[in-house]
């Protein structure tokens, strides 16, 4: 019998199952990444930003042990880190860091340095973050006021965001085997109070504060300071800025 | 041979035949119901209200409580601790960066504190080392040990330098004097030890004190103190690029940092006094500790200017 469709069997079934497959994929992952993308603090929100004033840093990893203690980082994990780097006068770059017995820097003998200084590091809560971006389920996203976050319920601990993070600011939790990375103290700004580094150290070499706020004093620094960001060529728009910040650093 | 207009008529009237569709419709009907139900099991109920995560956990990650409670919370059972604090060179660290965080302590004051009163939480901070700015106070402890005459290494740094108030100023940091950026050396040339750099031909001299204060800086490289640096009573705390305070220290208590005799101090060496029983001896005012060393013993340190000098500076 001549078929008298206006489409054959073959086709409309083919239409069909792409149709729904497609519309299912839609269904139940909308196309929600622009949400990362945009600036979403609003004139009315604080739009949250760390800088890092590496002339004032006197390697106390104050920031670490608080830190710690704040947000029950386990052992040999860092949300935040200080590292040193020495320069000798052949221009070699010698980068260590105090991660063991409470993280106190020791005077190591070095032949010839010519230049040394600290650099604390931290998740920079980038405006384009990679780590969000890879997330297969949504569970690292970027809240109104700019923080980057990891919602603990939702990760399966793929790791991916952990190799995707150029900062190297991400672990998986040996405990929960999810991953975990610094907050900005994210319980603690939004009640007013600054996140724990902040809070102890002892030079103010971090400051943190509101990009909407044209007072706050982190946005009177960038008006003032000469500052950069780190790996700019990564693309993700850091938002920690670190003011006097030596070529040297990575 | 069937003629195209005949079997357009025929069409018209012969509805099409979509039984073939009705299996196909039925899948797709289940195929959406599981993936709503799939859905429903799945996504989160908050899902997607603000982006491509769950709502909720910004409610989750706002809940925790923090642990850290500032300073001012310190200052209302700890107020006594809290005033001479906050005046003297320790005013910008925290309450919690030493004694840890508060708020288990607030909340049942049997919970102690960290005491921080071994050497190393000094150190912690005060250690020499090539990567701390050259303006920040740093101490080879044994360097320093042999210096001020204590033999006993087990001997702590609070039991001459109160962690509260290091350095007894005598007037609040902030009311100290303005005055324009004075370098070290070693703020620049950080781990140089190569003497011959120490005076190299055609370098500057503006970034030392002596450049402005020549008469003062001769007549005190005479004195008995001219093996301690300008900056040991004229505390430099640096406000800007350009700028910082300088706090004239004449509270006797700053003196007594290195003069005071002690159990630990052997008696060579640098000069030691008992304190307070020294002033009860010179003094015809008993009621008067906090009479400055200086008033006496100007001549050993260097040519003091009158108060009208200073006024014209």
């Amino acid at each position: 019998m001549p078929c008298n469709c206006l489409i054959s069997r073959r086709t409309m079934i083919r239409r069909l199952a792409a149709g729904a497959t497609g519309g299912l994929i839609l269904w139940l992952f909308p196309p929600g990444l622009a949400s990362g993308l945009e600036r979403t603090g609003g004139a009315k929100r604080p739009y949250y930003a760390y800088a890092v004033d590496v002339s004032r840093c006197i390697g106390c990893c104050a920031c670490m042990r608080a830190c710690r203690a704040e947000n029950d980082v386990p052992e040999g994990r860092f949300r935040t880190w200080v590292e040193r780097y020495r320069v000798s006068a052949s221009g070699q770059v010698q980068v260590d860091a105090a991660t063991k017995d409470d993280f106190v820097f020791q005077e190591s003998p070095a032949d010839n340095i010519v230049k040394a200084f600290f650099v604390p590091k931290l998740c920079n809560h980038c405006e384009k973050s990679v780590c969000s971006q890879v997330c297969p389920v949504g569970a690292t996203y970027t809240t109104p006021e700019g923080v980057v976050l990891v919602d603990g319920k939702r990760c399966i601990g793929c790791g991916y965001c952990v190799q995707a993070c150029p900062y190297g600011t991400r672990f998986i939790h040996p405990v929960t085997h999810t991953a975990d990375k610094c907050t900005f103290c994210y319980h603690r700004i939004t009640k007013g109070q600054p996140p724990a580094c902040v809070l102890a150290c002892p030079k103010g070499a971090r400051i943190y504060g509101d990009l909407n706020d044209p007072t706050s004093r982190l946005s009177t620094l960038l008006k003032q300071r000469r500052f950069r960001v780190l790996k700019p060529e990564m693309g993700t728009h850091p938002k920690c800025y670190y003011l006097d910040l030596d070529i040297e650093v990575i | 041979m069937v003629k195209p207009g005949k079997e357009n008529a025929n069409q018209s009237k012969v509805r099409p035949d979509y039984r073939h569709a009705y299996p196909v419709v039925v899948l797709v009907c289940l195929m959406v119901a599981g993936a709503l139900t799939i859905r429903h099991y799945l996504v989160p109920k908050t899902f997607g209200d603000l982006g491509f995560y769950r709502a909720a956990a910004i409610d989750d990650a706002k809940a925790r409580q923090p642990r850290y409670v500032g300073r001012a919370a310190c200052a209302e059972c700890h107020d006594d601790v809290a005033a001479i604090h906050a005046k003297d060179a320790h005013s910008s660290v925290e309450c919690e960066t030493c004694h840890g965080p508060g708020s288990e302590h607030i909340a049942n004051s049997d919970v102690a504190m960290i005491r921080a009163d071994s050497k190393e939480s000094c150190l912690v901070c005060h250690r020499m080392l090539d990567a701390r700015p050259g303006s920040f106070p740093q101490v080879d402890w044994q360097k320093h040990f042999q210096f001020v005459g204590v033999s006993d290494t087990n001997v702590v740094c609070i039991r001459c330098h109160s962690p509260h108030e290091p350095l007894y100023m005598d007037r609040d940091l902030h009311e100290a004097r303005l005055h324009p950026l004075v370098h070290d050396c070693g703020e620049c040339h950080i781990g140089r030890t190569d003497t011959s750099l120490k005076q190299p031909a055609g370098h500057p001299m503006i970034f030392q004190c002596a450049y402005c204060h020549k008469d003062l800086a001769a007549s005190f490289a005479k004195g008995a103190h001219a093996k301690v640096g300008c900056k040991t009573c004229h505390l430099f705390i640096r406000d800007t690029s350009f700028s910082g305070r300088i706090v004239r220290n004449t509270d006797p208590r700053f003196c007594l940092l290195c003069h005071r005799k002690t159990d630990f101090r052997s008696a060579s060496g640098t000069p030691t006094i008992d304190w307070p029983s020294h002033i009860r001896d010179v003094s015809d005012d008993p009621a008067d500790p906090k009479r400055p060393c200086v008033n006496c013993h100007q001549e050993q340190i260097h040519e003091m200017y009158s108060k009208e000098k200073l006024h014209a500076m």
